[in-house]
């Protein structure tokens, strides 16, 4: 009996992966059962000509916003009982919650300008629940412009995913920064979570990359071309310009915050070899933490906890990818073979996020993908297939997508997808778009 | 009786034009040896302007002949009688001219102090650019190394001896990296190359305060093909002279 | 070791279990062959943390979303006896109102671990002693105490009790969210992978005001220490449900799950 059950342990360990796929979603949380959610357009509750325009941006929003999360399974608008529906009274349980719709869940409202003031008031409804429906009901209030619609639309889905996905903050209002060059330069540039919003932060004139948003919002750290060479540079987003952070010599590059905003890591080869420092927020208390040869650089927090880092080392060659406990001991090797390179690290501490080149060396090396590792077990999953060349993702912070730049329409642009590699979007279309990074919250 | 008085004048005329053809024949002889009209002596000057320089410097050697036909300057060989050259003197140098004519043998001498150079004039930085873009090379590295390959130790040390003879000269070293391969990755890979052509040269003896680094990673690249030749010539170290 | 004690303590399973492991045998024969002829994959440590290579897990993009279906059943539309039989007294128990925060622990039934290998979804009639478990009103997906769901090769059910008895009626979202959230935690490698099948684990938890989940205790073992333990890691890896419900009176809620493991 016993050696019958020790022959037939390693054939269960060889035993496909559907298996992969449940652990891949499980850990990122997504598709594991989707919450039936309609959301019909919400009504004009005033008589004024602003609502028109209005009400378009803020219902493609709110949908775009509630289908992005990941989390819900968005009823088609064809299936909708005829009929607006406004505010409480005019919603009809049965009808919702029946065949077609079939929905859990329902979204509704309405919005009106009047004069120069937006109101919005918006629910969301327990379909099945005819004796208590109400799970939100919120009241909104700002300027009658596109812009406040927008950013109401944002609010009111986060409050939505909040609810409904277990205590995770929504991404609604969530920002991404990234590196363009379509001013001429490589600048600092910002946009919403969803692509919308681009604009340009820095003017620095040179070659600006890897911007890294500190955890509270405030500022960006990043890496500039100066006259003295690379240095880190630090931009108010509160204040709007750049403000002082001082210069270490060499060549200082990949800054990375802590994720409780007190200190930042970054590449700097004021001693001659390229390796990562931690210096507090304000730039003082310089410390060193490895002392490899070969380059080591783009550090990354663990963002849960803060005690430890990945990074890459050439140490041994190719860039690979390791981690280290945040004071510099105990360092382990994460990947072996190919080469690995722009680690990120999940919200919840499991997973990171990388590119890598498995087939790599002389000729033709083979494609560069992002791939997600388990930290605990090292085991991957692919996530890009697609062809182009895949490089620097990160992770919004509810941990259910990540951004990335890829090179497959032709140019360097912004992508978005889910963590398990679906719903792969196209964010930034002008100019060339790199180094993505999101916002902390 | 006529007729012998007519044989005597015919035997004393004969005689007398035998004399006297000796004697012209006497003046058709070897003419002397080509002797100027007035058999004088070649002339030769040498002037250098201006006689001192600082090294690295030229100056123009310029000289005179007359009666010459054969003038040569030590050290450039066969000139014209009369003409002017450019010379570039290492050290201090006595300019000796010859000049051979009918008359004889002329010798005339310029002398040339080569002082050493302080700070070199605007004037003659622009041939030290010239010279330095000529003679110190780029190193190339292989795929991801920042070591120096073996066939590029005798360009290093080409440029380890040009940057010594010309010690004042300032430089910054470049590393660049081909466009494969990430930008983070790639400015930390160009910087260790950077960092290790100045390792070589500092070792060679090479002043490390004249020498800057660099890393471009990929961002300038020197060309944009995507084939290996086009890698190879992006991945770097490059040298560039400051004013 | 642990293998050599199931077999010798359920001897009477010896003959259903030989007919099982005949069949597993010939399986593992087919998946072995294919294991060597096809391409390999290291399945090395799994849940035995780092060490070793990285291992190339594939995503099958084709099998569509969501992975494990959640199936859930409508008590009332069940057929059981048992069910109609317990359904009545609890409507009756609908009308008076209790209050019983804490679920008492004597009353639960004692499941045997004995318990045979055909593990429907059948909810057991628990509720009829436990009286202090309210039942949900009509309709929805996650109905009852005895909702039930599905996690890779478990199967599990819950309740919800305290809060005055009818959270699970009001607050059916909120019910669904820590289904959810419990599911999708329970990461089933965790388990030691001889194990086909186990008998079911009680377990109860609280949630408190802010959503976290506390005081995790295991009810009734399933005599399998790595399936309670894989039970008990699903519900502390979890930070937060959200906060409770803010109109709802009480300051936590318990719930009760019961995971089956089958594989």
């Amino acid at each position: 009996m016993h050696r019958l059950f020790k022959w037939l342990l390693p054939i269960l360990l060889f035993s496909p992966s559907t298996f992969s796929q449940d652990w891949i979603r499980t850990g990122t949380g997504l598709g594991v059962e989707k919450v039936r959610l309609a959301v019909p357009d919400f009504k004009a509750s005033t008589q004024d000509a602003k609502n028109t325009d209005l009400l378009k941006v803020f219902n493609d929003t709110l949908w775009n916003d509630l289908d992005n999360a990941g989390i819900f399974d968005m009823v088609s608008k064809s299936f909708y009982p005829l009929g607006p529906v406004g505010s409480p009274p005019d919603v009809k349980f049965e009808a919702w919650s029946a065949p077609p719709p079939n929905a859990a869940m329902l979204a509704f409202g309405n919005l009106g300008a009047s004069g120069n003031t937006l109101t919005v008031q918006g629910w969301l409804y327990d379909a099945k629940n005819v004796t208590s429906p109400q799970v939100l009901g919120k009241q909104y209030q700002d300027a009658a412009t596109t812009d406040a619609a927008r950013a109401i639309a944002h609010k009111f889905a986060d409050e939505i995913i909040f609810r409904l996905g277990g205590g995770i903050q929504g991404i609604a209002e969530s920002k991404i920064y990234f590196v363009s060059s379509r001013s001429g330069r490589k600048e600092i540039w910002a946009m919403d979570y969803d692509g919308a919003n681009q604009h340009a932060l820095t003017h620095v004139g040179s070659i600006s990359l890897s911007p890294r948003v500190s955890p509270d919002g405030s500022r960006i750290a990043f890496s500039s071309l100066t006259r003295t060479g690379w240095d880190i540079l630090m931009y108010s987003v509160d204040v709007g310009r750049l403000v002082a952070f001082p210069r270490f010599g060499g060549t200082n590059l990949s800054p990375a915050w802590s994720p409780d905003g007190t200190k930042l890591a970054f590449s700097s080869s004021r001693g001659g070899d390229p390796e990562i420092y931690v210096v507090d927020q304000s730039g003082s208390n310089l410390k060193r933490l490895t002392s490899f040869k070969g380059p080591d650089v783009s550090p990354a927090w663990n963002r849960k906890t803060g005690a430890q880092m990945a990074w890459v080392s050439g140490r041994s060659g190719l860039p690979q990818i390791y981690t280290m406990e945040a004071d510099g001991t105990n360092p382990q090797r994460l990947t072996e073979e190919g080469y690995a390179v722009s680690p990120a690290w999940s919200p919840n501490g499991q997973f990171l996020v990388f590119s890598w080149i498995r087939h790599y060396g002389p000729g033709a090396p083979g494609a560069q993908d992002i791939y997600i590792m388990d930290i605990a077990s090292k085991q991957w999953v692919q996530l890009t297939h697609d062809g182009g060349r895949n490089d620097f993702p990160y992770w919004s912070p509810d941990g259910r997508h990540i951004i990335f730049q890829s090179s497959r329409s032709g140019s360097e642009q912004i992508w978005t997808m889910l963590a398990d590699g679906t719903n792969q979007k196209q964010l930034s279309f002008a100019g060339s778009n790199t180094q993505p990074n999101w916002s902390w919250k | 009786m006529k007729q012998r008085k007519l044989k005597w004048i015919t035997l004393v005329f004969v005689l007398g034009a035998i004399m006297m053809l000796g004697a012209c024949k006497k003046k058709v002889a070897p003419p002397p040896p080509p002797a100027p009209p007035a058999p004088t002596a070649p002339t030769a000057s040498l002037t250098a302007n201006p006689n001192t320089i600082e090294k690295g410097q030229s100056t123009t050697l310029t000289w005179q002949t007359t009666n010459a036909t054969d003038v040569s300057i030590d050290g450039i060989g066969a000139v014209d009688p009369n003409g002017s050259q450019s010379v570039t003197p290492a050290d201090s140098t006595t300019y000796h001219l010859t000049a051979k004519g009918a008359g004889g043998t002329q010798d005339a001498t310029a002398r040339v102090t080569v002082t050493a150079a302080a700070a070199p004039p605007p004037t003659s930085s622009a041939t030290e650019e010239e010279l330095f873009s000529q003679n110190v090379k780029d190193i190339f590295f292989d795929y991801d190394k920042s070591d120096i390959r073996s066939d590029q130790q005798s360009a290093l040390q080409g440029d380890a001896g040009f940057l010594k003879q010309h010690s004042n000269i300032v430089f910054t070293i470049e590393g660049h990296c081909d466009e494969r391969g990430s930008t983070e990755y790639n400015l930390a890979l160009g910087d260790s190359r950077a960092n290790s052509v100045r390792t070589a040269l500092v070792q060679s003896g090479i002043g490390g305060d004249h020498i800057k680094t660099i890393s471009y990673g990929k961002e300038k690249p020197f060309c944009t093909q995507s084939n290996e030749q086009c890698w190879q010539q992006n991945r770097r170290g490059h040298f560039v002279y400051q004013k | 070791m642990a293998t050599a004690e199931i077999f010798f303590e359920h001897e009477r399973w010896s003959r259903n279990l030989a007919w099982s492991l005949g069949l597993h045998v010939a399986v593992a024969g087919l998946i072995l062959l294919y294991a060597v002829v096809g391409p390999s994959s290291h399945g090395a440590g799994w849940g035995a943390g780092g060490g070793g290579d990285a291992i190339g897990v594939t995503l099958v993009n084709t099998i569509p979303l969501p992975a494990p279906a959640v199936q859930t059943e409508n008590v009332l539309a069940n057929e059981s006896k048992g069910l109609t039989q317990s359904l009545p007294k609890v409507e009756e128990k609908e009308k008076e109102p209790e209050a019983i925060p804490i679920p008492d622990k004597d009353v639960k039934p004692k499941k045997a671990p004995k318990e045979t290998s055909t593990k429907r979804q059948k909810p057991q009639p628990e509720p009829v002693e436990a009286n202090n478990i309210v039942p949900f009103g009509q309709g929805g997906p996650v109905s009852g105490p005895y909702g039930t769901f599905s996690a890779g090769e478990a199967k599990g059910g819950f309740g919800f009790t305290g809060g005055g008895g009818d959270f699970g009626t009001r607050y059916g979202w909120y019910v669904r969210v820590v289904q959810q959230k419990v599911q999708q935690s329970w990461l089933t490698y965790d388990v030691d992978r001889r194990i086909t099948e186990a008998p079911r684990v009680y377990l109860t938890f609280d949630v408190l005001r802010d959503g976290r989940p506390s005081n995790v205790q295991v009810e009734q073992s399933s005599g399998i220490p790595s399936l309670d333990q894989s039970a008990i890691r699903a519900i502390q890896r979890i930070d937060t449900f959200g906060p409770l419900p803010s109109d709802y009176s009480g300051n936590k809620v318990s719930v009760e799950f019961w995971f089956d493991y089958k594989r």
